[in-house]
């Protein structure tokens, strides 16, 4: 389907994002308008992506799933709300998941500390993947606790939700050059927690 | 362009290629051999917290979740154009309320209570309803209606599997869904009132230590109605009474006393009847799997695992 402009699927990747934009902006629009099929897709799209957002915040599977569905009724509810004046729609979808977080947070009345639970592991048939990811999870779990917050929403949207820089940036509210220099920060306090984990470990050994 | 400056130019080329255009760690070093050395340590916590975010949705989940969301789609037409009691104002309630009144004298009503989903008069039936429960101002009183609602909801999805009305049972279990939700909607505030009367200074503090972090706000864009926490407020205090005569205060306080028990029995009688439904109605559900014609089958299950999740939600908040 390459150089195809015309009509180009949403899930359709281009170098430039042109047609992805203007197919989801063609979306939004039917959506509001009442397109079922046209909404239909827009959740496909995002579905994964919101729900792995969430879940990477909460770090509680049950919670996650329940607040997923919460995002895309509540967005149901919203879409007529919805005008598409240089925003996104994933930054709003994003925006309503965030509000969640953040009440979710709220009535915990604790640091969001699990980003990466066990329980979200999915189950893999490759022992030898789900050998290295549980690893991963057991580092991450501890490391992303000293991130800070902005650092935390970052690497939450990035990662798990799979956005861009241009996004993120959309829906935190920030300049993309400051996005990056949060990312840049968080990656490279990232990598600082972990070699000095790995090195407790390596002592303790 | 120091050097420094030029490793972060790179890094942040190599995040974006491999987060946004999937390219690997490896062919990002190719590129940059000279900073190699610098750069593999850090990308190889991109690829590690990557693959750690890769978390995927329980297939059973994205099936319920797929399901629940292209109901709401389905009722939202119906609501944008003829939901009546999600815009009309209060006094339009009202009307309606005299005019159920009035029609009840006439039988209208009455022979609506027993109306299923596919009959001409279940709309009369719900809207009573919804007359009932707008009529109903405590929050255990309403918790209490919208079980008895629930079983009815049951009794419908029943008979519309026996008579392979799929849609019906789709639309039908939504309303359970919806009835269970507000139990566990009024039982969370119910408990959190609760909360709050015996321990303001608790709710107090936790508001004090509130989480950081702050909700988004997108310019041009109509906020997103969330509830924001509330503020206590110290009540005025009264002026001290003249003269107490304490018999009356000790007959009041006994009085007060047997209310909350009475309420606190009648939230136990609620809990004690949802724990039994969840067990009760999901199964004999379950049952009908054995008899249905197969057309509604799929149905039957989505509407029995939405029932399941949904009890077991209002149980966990009345627990």
């Amino acid at each position: 389907m390459h150089g195809v402009t015309p009509h180009c699927w949403l899930n359709l990747v281009l170098a430039n994002g042109g047609c992805q934009v203007q197919e989801e902006e063609s979306l939004v629009r039917q959506a509001i308008q009442g397109d079922q099929m046209a909404f239909s897709r827009l959740y496909e799209e995002y579905f994964d992506k919101i729900y792995r957002y969430i879940a990477v915040r909460v770090g509680d599977r049950i919670e996650a799933e329940d607040m997923t569905q919460q995002v895309f009724l509540k967005a149901v509810k919203s879409i007529s709300s919805f005008k598409w004046k240089g925003v996104p729609f994933s930054a709003w979808l994003f925006r309503i998941a965030h509000n969640q977080v953040v009440d979710y947070l709220r009535k915990r009345k604790k640091q969001p500390a699990t980003l990466f639970d066990e329980s979200l592991v999915t189950s893999n048939s490759n022992p030898q993947l789900m050998a290295e990811r549980n690893l991963d999870v057991e580092q991450l779990k501890i490391a992303t606790k000293r991130l800070t917050e902005a650092q935390r929403e970052v690497i939450s949207l990035r990662f798990a939700g799979g956005l861009s820089v241009a996004q993120v940036a959309k829906i935190m509210g920030r300049s993309q050059g400051a996005v990056k220099a949060l990312q840049h920060s968080a990656i490279v306090a990232l990598r600082k927690i972990l070699s000095v984990g790995n090195d407790e470990q390596v002592q303790r050994i | 362009m120091s050097k420094s400056r030029e490793f972060n130019i790179i890094l942040n080329e190599c995040l974006e290629r491999m987060l946004d255009n999937g390219e690997s760690l490896e062919q990002c070093l190719q590129d940059y051999p000279e900073y190699a050395g610098e750069l593999k340590p850090l990308l190889d916590v991109v690829v590690a917290t990557k693959k750690a975010s890769a978390v995927e949705p329980h297939p059973e989940f994205r099936d319920r979740a797929r399901y629940q969301f292209l109901s709401a789609l389905r009722e939202m037409e119906p609501q944008r154009s003829r939901g009546f009691f999600s815009w009309q104002p209060r006094w339009a309630i009202t009307v309606a309320a005299v005019l159920i009144v009035l029609l009840a004298g006439s039988g209208t009503v009455f022979a609506a209570g027993d109306t299923m989903p596919d009959d001409f008069l279940y709309p009369i039936k719900l809207t009573t309803e919804r007359v009932q429960m707008f009529f109903t101002f405590t929050t255990l009183g309403k918790a209490e209606l919208n079980a008895k609602l629930a079983d009815k909801r049951v009794d419908e999805i029943v008979r519309m599997a026996d008579e392979g009305n799929s849609e019906k049972i789709e639309l039908t279990a939504l309303r359970l869904d919806s009835h269970l939700s507000g139990i566990a909607d009024l039982a969370a505030t119910g408990w959190e009132a609760g909360e709050a009367t015996m321990a303001p200074e608790i709710e107090e503090a936790a508001v004090r230590e509130g989480m950081p972090d702050v909700k988004f706000t997108l310019p041009g864009e109509e906020e997103v109605v969330e509830e924001e926490a509330p503020v206590a407020v110290a009540p005025p205090t009264p002026p001290p009474p003249a003269a107490v005569d304490e018999a009356q205060l000790m007959a009041e306080r006994v009085s007060g006393a047997n209310d909350v028990e009475l309420e606190t029995d009648r939230w136990s009688k609620l809990r004690e009847a949802v724990r039994q439904d969840a067990v009760n109605q999901p199964a004999r559900l379950r049952r009908l799997l054995e008899t249905v014609s197969p057309s509604v089958r799929a149905t039957l299950l989505q509407a029995i695992s939405l029932s399941e999740t949904s009890y077991e939600k209002a149980l966990e908040s009345l627990n």
